[in-house]
């Protein structure tokens, strides 16, 4: 990965392709590189729909490589859901395709003249740009189809759906899965609705006669790799229970520990959890001859996805993951796993984040568009998203504009962006990064749970109670380097509990670049990209009065344990103290 | 990894699982069926949603764990990472007590943050600081009591047999679903059935409406081939 791809689509002409060096931003990879360019070159007052605003596809530091689990895809940009800086990472195919072929990152510029809708192929002859209006409209799965019957099955695709090109303020963008489904999302923030204005409808990233990228040490990578695989396929969460039952393994704990949001956040207990939980789902999965293990992008030796057919056997979507079933199932007060997979289904399709599409279904029950429980209901509104009817515009522009039309107070959002599936009411750590991150409320910021691993900010007492606003810092910056590397989060947990599986991981970035990599490095990586996002949010005119959960968090306790929010806005600002 | 529990033998040692007195007087439908060892993901429904079962109240988690219910202790520590006691994250098995009327719900290790800050003991716990399981104030007094036991995820298949061989308590209703639901190769596949001790066959039993009236149902399945005893692992 030595070249970056600039890409301009305001030229009078037609776009134009510029090559560069990697420049400044050599020896970065995901999250890394799409929010050191977004600070570096974007205007923090630009707006997020507009020729000053850039889209940045980058590859993790490992993605193309033979290495387990490497195929992360960051895309990042000004988020027009959000006002922030946003990164927003899906598996797929994406990630290791492009960066075989040597991209670092592909930078989508400007905007096009014309309302025409463009396809960029992209392969080792080069970056070809081609109107297609045909596309006009297609969302994501028949949009793929028409697209296969011109480039084939060999390729990985990137595509946006009806939302993307209304530009809608939910709007993902799809990554083709093994089987070349558009199932894999960057769906937070609004990425999709930026890749819209671009004029961009599909991205065709076709690796033919490229090999994996090659390590300085061969033969120190293919042992490290070994010892990473061994450390993930022995611990219980990576190597049983998330291939067995996948993320929506949560449903039942969350649910027990009373931290399931229910019915827009007014209960922490769902009556009807175990029928949404992941042993349910993955029993149902198999019995319809669906699959409950399954991977997103080929390397992938966790597995957590599945496929979920209709009671005849036929295919309806991937394995709908927690936050998902969460978002369209206990959150609506919905306890049917066959409507949240259409839910999920329609998600992908139309090209919407699953977390804030539900979130908003929730919000606009709450303000009695429809009642709580209405599976039919449901399914018509998130229709009316892609249809782009004017209902559908704002269900399709998230929870926030949702309440704020429907005039609804509970809205649980952080910088506009809907908070993800755990309470926190009863697990209050939780909420201290759900108010801090840099990218909206979002549950993957601060996840990289192997801090104990990595020493950041040294050692903490995790009993006393003062220690979640420093367990929270040390999270966000693991996470946002785990993110920079292109690997899955979920390798989290391995690296937490066995020391050797978090060696293997920094042999294998140490091999792969013929250097050193110490647990400080990754430290000292985080905190740069942490350092970088939250000046780019300063300048766009972000305070720490932004650093705040709704005050519904603050005012309503909880069932069944009846606690509020209690971090004190001080503690808050101290967060990114370092 | 230990196999679960220990032989059937040691559970006999004035341990009280099962045939005592139930929490009110309305005595269950006794219902005993015999099952191919591979249809014990058929009764995830009950075991993950919950069932009851009678024992000494009044002693510590992992005293009711190892002591009564003849789990291994090792696989108690490493494997049950998670556990709620009446919806609480439990940190101390040896000192947190069980009380009479508490539900105990019983996990592996869960992915993600909030599964990593549930872990008993865990290294993020301090997240979840506010709804911990604390010492009791007030004493417990031992005696027998009712507790409903939730198992979760992959225990459902490794505990679930010890704890339906021995028998559970249900609801009329759940267990009506659950039948009513099952497929008919699950439904052929019971053998040695019994409705309170008589024999009886499942399809005639949800066509003739059993449940009909019933508040609780006593269900105990055996497992062929059995599913228990690993007396040569201790």
């Amino acid at each position: 990965m030595d070249k970056i791809a600039r890409i301009d689509m305001s030229t009078a002409g037609g776009p134009t392709v510029t090559m560069t060096e990697l420049g400044e931003y050599a020896g970065l990879g995901g999250r890394a590189m799409t929010s050191i360019i977004i600070a570096t070159e974007v205007h923090p007052l630009a707006h997020p729909l507009g020729a000053e605003n850039k889209l940045v596809i980058a590859p993790g530091m490992l993605s193309g490589t033979a290495g387990a689990m490497t195929g992360r895809l960051s895309v990042g940009c000004k988020s027009p859901l959000t006002g922030t800086i946003k990164e927003s990472n899906a598996g797929g195919q994406a990630a290791q395709v492009l960066a075989r072929l040597g991209y670092a990152a592909i930078i989508l510029e400007g905007k096009p003249p014309t309302d025409d809708l463009h396809k960029i192929h992209i392969s080792k002859d080069g970056i070809k740009i081609t109107v297609d209006n045909t596309l006009r409209l297609l969302d994501n799965y028949p949009a793929v189809a028409k697209l296969r019957e011109e480039y084939g099955d060999k390729v990985a695709y990137m595509t946006i759906g009806s939302a993307g090109e209304r530009k809608l303020l939910a709007a993902s963008i799809a990554c083709t899965d093994p089987e070349l489904r558009p199932t894999r999302h960057c769906g937070r923030g609004g990425v999709g609705a930026v890749m819209g204005a671009k004029g961009i409808k599909a991205i065709i990233i076709d690796d033919a006669g490229m090999k994996m990228r090659p390590p300085k040490d061969p033969e120190r990578y293919r042992d490290a790799n070994r010892k990473f695989v061994e450390g993930l396929r022995k611990h219980p969460v990576t190597g049983e229970g998330l291939p067995a039952y996948g993320t929506n393994i949560l449903t039942n704990i969350l649910n027990e520990a009373g931290g399931y949001p229910t019915r827009n956040f007014k209960s922490g207990v769902y009556e009807g959890g175990s029928k949404l939980s992941g042993e349910a789902q993955a029993e149902l999965e198999i019995k319809r001859g669906g699959k409950a293990t399954h991977g997103c992008h080929r390397g992938c030796v966790i597995q957590c996805s599945g496929i979920y057919n209709d009671a005849d056997g036929n295919y309806i979507t991937k394995q709908p993951e927690y936050e998902t079933v969460w978002s369209h199932g206990g959150h609506c007060g919905i306890d049917d796993l066959d409507t949240v997979a259409r839910l999920d289904y329609l998600d992908d399709n139309i090209g919407v984040d699953t977390i804030d599409m539900g979130v908003a279904i929730g919000v606009a029950m709450d303000a009695g568009v429809i009642p709580f429980g209405d599976k039919e209901g449901a399914i018509r509104l998130v229709e009316e998203v892609g249809k782009g009817t004017p209902l559908g515009r704002i269900l399709g522009s998230g929870a926030a504009i949702t309440g704020k039309v429907f005039g609804v107070e509970r809205v649980p959002v952080v910088k506009d962006q809907a908070l993800p599936a755990y309470d926190p009411r009863p697990i209050q750590g939780i909420g201290v990064t759900y108010a801090t991150t840099t990218q909206g409320a979002d549950h993957t910021a601060g996840y990289a749970i192997a801090t104990n691993i990595l020493k950041v900010g040294g050692d903490v007492d995790p009993l006393k109670t003062e220690g979640q606003v420093e367990l929270s810092r040390n999270l966000q910056i693991a996470t946002a380097a785990i993110d920079s590397t292109g690997m899955c989060l979920f390798i989290a947990f391995a690296i937490m509990d066995q020391p050797e599986t978090f060696q293997a991981l920094l042999d294998m970035l140490g091999s792969f670049y013929g250097i050193t990599m110490t647990g400080d490095d990754v430290v000292a990586l985080g905190k740069k990209v942490l350092s970088a996002e939250r000046d780019f949010n300063k300048r766009a005119g972000f305070t720490a009065a932004h650093d705040r959960l709704p005050r519904f968090f603050y005012t309503e306790a909880i069932e069944p344990h009846n606690q509020v929010f209690q971090i004190t806005d001080e503690e808050l600002d101290s967060v990114f103290n370092w | 990894m230990r196999r679960p529990y220990i032989g059937t033998r040691r559970h006999n040692k004035g341990i009280v699982m099962t045939n005592t007195t139930e929490p009110d007087n309305s005595p269950p439908l006794r219902l005993r069926l015999r099952v191919p060892a591979k249809a014990v993901v058929t009764f995830s429904p009950l075991l993950q949603a919950g069932f009851v079962v009678t024992a000494r109240t009044g002693c510590s988690v992992k005293t009711l764990l190892c002591g009564q219910f003849g789990i291994d202790e090792e696989y108690v520590t490493r494997r049950i990472t998670t556990m709620f006691l009446d919806s609480r994250p439990v940190d101390k098995m040896d000192s947190t007590l069980v009380r009479d009327g508490a539900t105990l719900a019983l996990s592996c290790a869960m992915p993600g943050l909030v599964g990593a800050t549930l872990r008993r003991g865990g290294f993020y716990a301090a997240f979840r600081e506010g709804i911990s399981c604390r010492e009791e104030e007030s004493p417990v007094r031992p005696g027998i009591g009712s507790l409903k036991i939730k198992l979760f995820n992959l225990l459902m298949g490794e505990l679930g047999p010890l704890f339906l061989g021995r028998g559970i308590i249900v609801a009329a209703s759940a267990m009506e679903e659950l039948l009513a639901g099952s497929s008919v190769e699950f439904l052929a596949s019971c053998w040695e059935v019994s409705v309170d001790t008589a024999p009886a066959q499942v399809t005639a039993m949800i066509k003739n409406d059993i449940f009909k009236g019933r508040e609780k149902v006593r269900l105990t399945v055996l497992f062929d081939p059995p599913v228990e005893v690993l007396e040569d692992d201790l």
